[in-house]
């Protein structure tokens, strides 16, 4: 330890500590101004730290969250940057609040969510483990550039970390095409042909042609969006065997689905504790990384039916007669995938979107044409109402029109007192489907009239 | 009254909400009892722009506008070339406006070559222009003011035969110096509003549908719709650049 990086940890910590007694999050700043006094300090501190680092497009935080579940059951000393802050500089916060003013870490492990933008500079920094890369989608235009380009940040963060271990998705043709570039060793996770069905492909891919060769793909198979059997029929680049791969659906409830999971050869019954296909993706994802740290499997199928997400990932609150349950959206893919799982409900329900530009959100709303809010008219009478809010209500409202939903249903409410009044008098369940930062906003509201925890608990 | 569309590479110039407009046309038309067909054209399948009288073309990202290059050369450049000259009228937004120009030449200096029906070329820079933004049509495109995102790295330059599609009124435009947006061209509207400019923007989305209703019957008067929910959202953004 050098005397810069002892300022740097001490500076971190007040920093933190003025924060929170100012009631702010304090969950980046500090991290920030740390690594302006000392910029390897989270090289420092994660040298005695075993990571497990999770990035990729879509269910990073809920990935983390199982591998987090699995961790406390089997007893290790773990911490993670839970807040969502998921930068560098939010990562090293977390290192420092986990570590004694000389430098010490008192936790062994570290689960770790990544943004896939910072993946390139982290990942080196904190020599994980174990890498997780979800999957990759179109995603925030404005701010992460072509989907091709995230790829190459994950690829250049990996060579950086040559001796972990890589689970990759074997579903996704750009996440798996990584392995192909890097020299690390990799396990892959999936969902396999008689687990997903066969669903149509959607008309707005995000791989339609061979990242190698540049020939259509041809697909025996897809769960959605571009994930699926994909194979090149000119260069053979295909889906690759996965070692951790959900081979059959049991059941998909409004709350959690049972599927059957192949790990490693055997087979398993695994409860997972989030409804919907995705979830199934993160939960093989979780898996995996899981059993790669040395974790039993039997721990990892336990975690999986315990873990509890929150923080706006079909998290529920006691709001209104029937409940309401807040799903975060954040490009088409993920929005198609709530739209689906509204799809399987069975009951009434109310919808709530809250659509903001800001950069959390990223400040191009195009995506929302590229989502499926169609499917919202084949609903018919279960659907009650559709309420839109958020910065950019009135652009919701024009999407929702043109989706085919009669405009008598659709209300408009930006002020979140009232939304949340709103939400309140329903009788039927309510769906609430925000962007990022309006589901900071809007938790806040609604955790004032009906409790629930802060952002950074 | 019939209008046919065709709405060209669905499967890889579709960045960013892009199909949009062709939901928007659609609805529109049926709205007012106009029968409407829209077809689609993804690479290879040798169709013909034959009997189509309004074509829209969306944006790619780089990777995906390289695998168009080999289908243009093939004769697809022509045949858009000529239905251009012919007077069908074109949607063309972002990468799929830049692809009726001459050429696209990259930061690093390799060129590639494009259609050709419009006589203006693009330049790949560094920096990228991104934001929401502004522009008022030209008279001959309609007039109207249209609020968009624009999200490009390529800066577009006119030929001297060339109109914009009008004048930047807040943001960047074609290149971010000569103030200029897009291209009108017979009846191409070119614009770098990518994604989904025309719900919200009703004016100019019906200025465009009776351009091509027009070539065809001589005539087109659309009736007026409730646009209420349309113009709140293009006033609030037109509010907020102000």
């Amino acid at each position: 330890m050098n005397f810069k990086a002892f300022t740097a940890i001490a500076v971190c910590k007040l920093l933190r500590l003025l924060s929170r007694l100012l009631h702010r999050g304090g969950t980046a700043m500090p991290g920030r101004i740390a690594l302006k006094i000392c910029p390897e300090l989270l090289g420092i501190l994660s040298k005695d730290v075993k990571t497990v680092a999770v990035t990729g497009t879509n269910g990073k935080t809920t990935s983390a969250r199982m591998i987090e579940e699995a961790f406390a059951l089997a007893d290790k000393s773990y911490f993670s940057n839970k807040s969502g802050a998921n930068l560098i500089s939010g990562i090293t916060t977390e290192f420092v609040m986990n570590c004694s003013l000389s430098g010490k870490m008192r936790k062994q492990y570290a689960v770790i969510e990544c943004d896939e933008a910072a993946a390139r500079k982290v990942f080196g920094e904190l020599q994980p483990q174990v890498i997780v890369v979800t999957n990759l989608f179109r995603d925030q235009l404005d701010r992460f550039g072509e989907v091709t380009h995230t790829l190459e940040n994950i690829k250049e963060g990996i060579l950086h970390a040559p001796n972990a271990l890589c689970c990759l998705n074997a579903d996704c043709s750009l996440t798996s095409s990584l392995a192909l570039d890097v020299p690390n060793r990799i396990v892959y996770f999936g969902i396999n042909k008689s687990a997903a069905g066969n669903n149509s492909p959607s008309d707005i891919s995000d791989a339609t042609h061979c990242i190698r060769c540049k020939t259509e793909y041809e697909y025996s198979y897809i769960s959605y969006g571009h994930l699926g059997g994909f194979r090149c029929p000119k260069c053979g680049y295909c889906r690759h065997d996965a070692q951790y791969e959900a081979v059959d659906i049991l059941e998909r409830e409004a709350d959690h689905s049972t599927v059957i999971m192949d790990i490693k050869g055997s087979r398993s019954l695994v409860r997972i504790n989030l409804p919907a296909m995705y979830n199934i993706y993160n939960a093989a994802g979780a898996m995996a990384a899981v059993c790669e740290m040395g974790i039993d499997s039997e721990t990892a199928v336990k975690a999986l039916g315990l873990f509890k997400c929150g923080f706006g990932r079909m998290e529920q609150f006691s709001l209104g007669n029937a409940g309401a349950k807040m799903m975060l959206v954040k490009n088409p893919a993920g929005c198609d995938q709530v739209i689906d799982f509204l799809g399987n409900l069975k009951e009434k329900f109310c919808l709530v979107i809250c659509l903001n530009d800001r950069s959390g959100d990223g400040t191009d709303i195009s995506w929302i044409w590229d989502a499926d809010f169609e499917a919202l008219s084949q609903m018919g009478g279960r659907l009650q109402k559709v309420v839109v809010s958020g910065d950019r209500a009135a652009d919701m409202k024009v999407r929702i029109k043109y989706a085919g939903i009669p405009e008598e249903n659709v209300l408009v409410e930006k002020d979140y007192e009232k939304l949340v009044d709103f939400m309140e008098q329903q009788n039927d369940a309510v769906f609430i489907m925000p962007t990022y930062t309006a589901m900071l906003d809007l938790r806040t509201h609604i955790i004032d009239r009906c409790g629930g925890a802060e952002f950074w608990e | 009254m019939e209008l046919k569309i065709c709405h060209m590479y669905p499967d890889i110039l579709n960045l960013y909400g892009d199909r949009g407009n062709v939901t928007c046309m659609v609805k529109r038309l049926q709205w007012r009892n106009i029968p409407v067909d829209v077809q689609r054209m993804p690479l290879g399948t040798g169709k013909s722009l034959n009997g189509f009288d309004l074509v829209f073309i969306g944006g790619g990202q780089d990777f995906e506008q390289q695998l168009l290059l080999d289908e243009l050369k093939h004769g697809k450049a022509k045949e858009i070339k000529a239905a251009v000259e012919d007077g069908v009228t074109f949607l063309t937004i972002c990468g799929g406006f830049q692809l009726l120009g001459n050429y696209y030449k990259n930061s690093q200096g390799r060129c590639m070559d494009f259609v050709g029906a419009i006589d203006m070329y693009t330049q790949g820079d560094k920096e990228r222009l991104i934001g929401n933004y502004k522009f008022q049509c030209c008279p001959e495109a309609g007039g109207s003011v249209v609020a968009g995102f624009e999200n490009h790295s390529g800066k577009t330059y006119l030929g001297n035969g060339v109109s914009p599609l009008g004048k930047v009124l807040k943001g960047f435009g074609n290149n971010g110096s000569d103030g200029t947006e897009g291209a009108h061209y017979k009846n191409v509207f070119g614009t770098y509003s990518h994604g989904p400019v025309l719900p919200k923007n009703p004016e100019f989305c019906d200025f465009i549908l009776e351009t091509a209703l027009r070539r065809k019957y001589g005539t087109a008067q659309l009736a007026p719709l409730d646009d209420r929910a349309e113009l709140s959202a293009h006033d609030e953004m037109c509010r907020k650049l102000d």
